[in-house]
């Protein structure tokens, strides 16, 4: 599973390491505000979302882990607009801790844009790359 | 969000002036020729973007609409790596490709990009009879999608669609290309396309 040029975007990565099940969504801003049109865009309601699928799937709440990467500040000059970014990333953490799912690994913040590679019938490893020629498995 | 066929070309016409505008001051800029594309106008959903935009290295400068319009939304110049290393080139007389992206190209990104976006804008609220400025600009060097996707996370909270004005800059001399990108936030886009309305049935 990809997941391509994630900006201040956060890629949310859930995996069950029992039964090799993993889920993602490119969450691009932190709150719903009670739409439901488009759930994975949102942090809270995109994480339910791959929840339940997961359990649908098989899988249970508690074995269920979590990995996100993204969430970086690209133009400096126009924080103004408030920092979405870390927005992502904190409304990200708040959720996954209020469901008690173990957040694992992240590379998130920074300056740079990321893709990644998912693979969860491999353990569930995360391949980062990011925009300025590094990568990082997380 | 809907458009009807009438408003799409409306807005292609005034992205058509702004981008006359802006084309001819880079080709003044870079003393050659600069050849424009007829505008897109496209309404784009957001979870398609990565269609359009991937994960590779472009140039981005980024400019908030300020003036009348509140919540205007954004105006901004897309580069692809190698063109905008070849336009800092040209315009510091340079040749050299093989090289990292500097503060320098960015430098010169800002100032190519801040001349050209004040011609779009200008060009554009004088047919439209309001003030549009752009705010100082912005740049980021980095994977195209990602850019793009943090600028419109600043405009679609409310909506899944994005309105994608798109018109292609080619100055074949020294093969620098770009893209003109015009995200406006729905007031904004109502705005216009009223103001566009009252112009067409004024008989201009």
């Amino acid at each position: 599973m990809t997941s391509i040029g994630l900006g201040s975007c956060v890629a949310v990565i859930l995996y069950d390491p029992r039964n090799r099940i993993g889920a993602v969504a490119h969450v691009m801003l932190p709150e719903s505000g009670g739409k439901c049109d488009r759930p994975g865009k949102y942090a809270d309601t995109a994480i339910p979302l791959l929840m339940n699928e997961m359990i649908q799937n098989g899988s249970v709440r508690r074995s269920l882990v979590a990995k996100i990467a993204g969430g970086s500040s690209m133009f400096q000059n126009f924080s103004g607009n408030l920092n979405i970014g870390d927005r992502n990333v904190a409304a990200i953490r708040q959720i996954l801790e209020s469901f008690g799912i173990p957040l694992v690994a992240e590379d998130t913040g920074g300056t740079v844009g990321r893709s990644i590679q998912f693979f969860p019938l491999e353990g569930g490893g995360v391949r980062v790359r990011r925009a300025d020629g590094t990568c990082t498995e997380i | 969000m809907k458009l009807t066929e009438q408003q799409l070309d409306a807005l292609k016409e005034l992205g058509n002036i702004g981008a006359s505008h802006a084309a001819s001051s880079l080709s003044v800029m870079l003393s050659s020729a600069v050849d424009m594309t007829v505008p897109e106008v496209e309404l784009v959903d957001i979870s398609d973007l990565a269609e359009i935009f991937r994960d590779e290295i472009a140039a981005l400068v980024i400019f908030e609409i300020q003036g009348e319009i509140a919540q205007g939304g954004y105006l901004a110049l897309f580069m692809p790596r190698e063109s905008a290393i070849r336009l800092t080139n040209t315009m510091l007389g340079m040749t050299e490709m093989d090289r990292e992206i500097t503060e320098m190209d960015e430098s010169a990104l800002l100032e190519v990009g801040n001349i050209m976006m004040s011609q779009f804008l200008d060009a554009t609220a004088t047919l439209l009879n309001i003030v549009m400025l752009p705010s100082p600009p912005d740049v980021a060097i980095d994977m195209a999608h990602a850019m793009l996707q943090t600028v419109i996370a600043q405009v679609a909270s409310d909506i899944n669609k994005v309105i994608l004005f798109r018109t292609e800059l080619l100055c074949s001399e020294h093969e620098v290309n770009g893209s003109i990108l015009l995200l406006p936030r729905p007031p904004m886009l109502q705005e216009v396309l009223s103001l566009l309305e009252k112009l067409m049935s004024g008989g201009i």
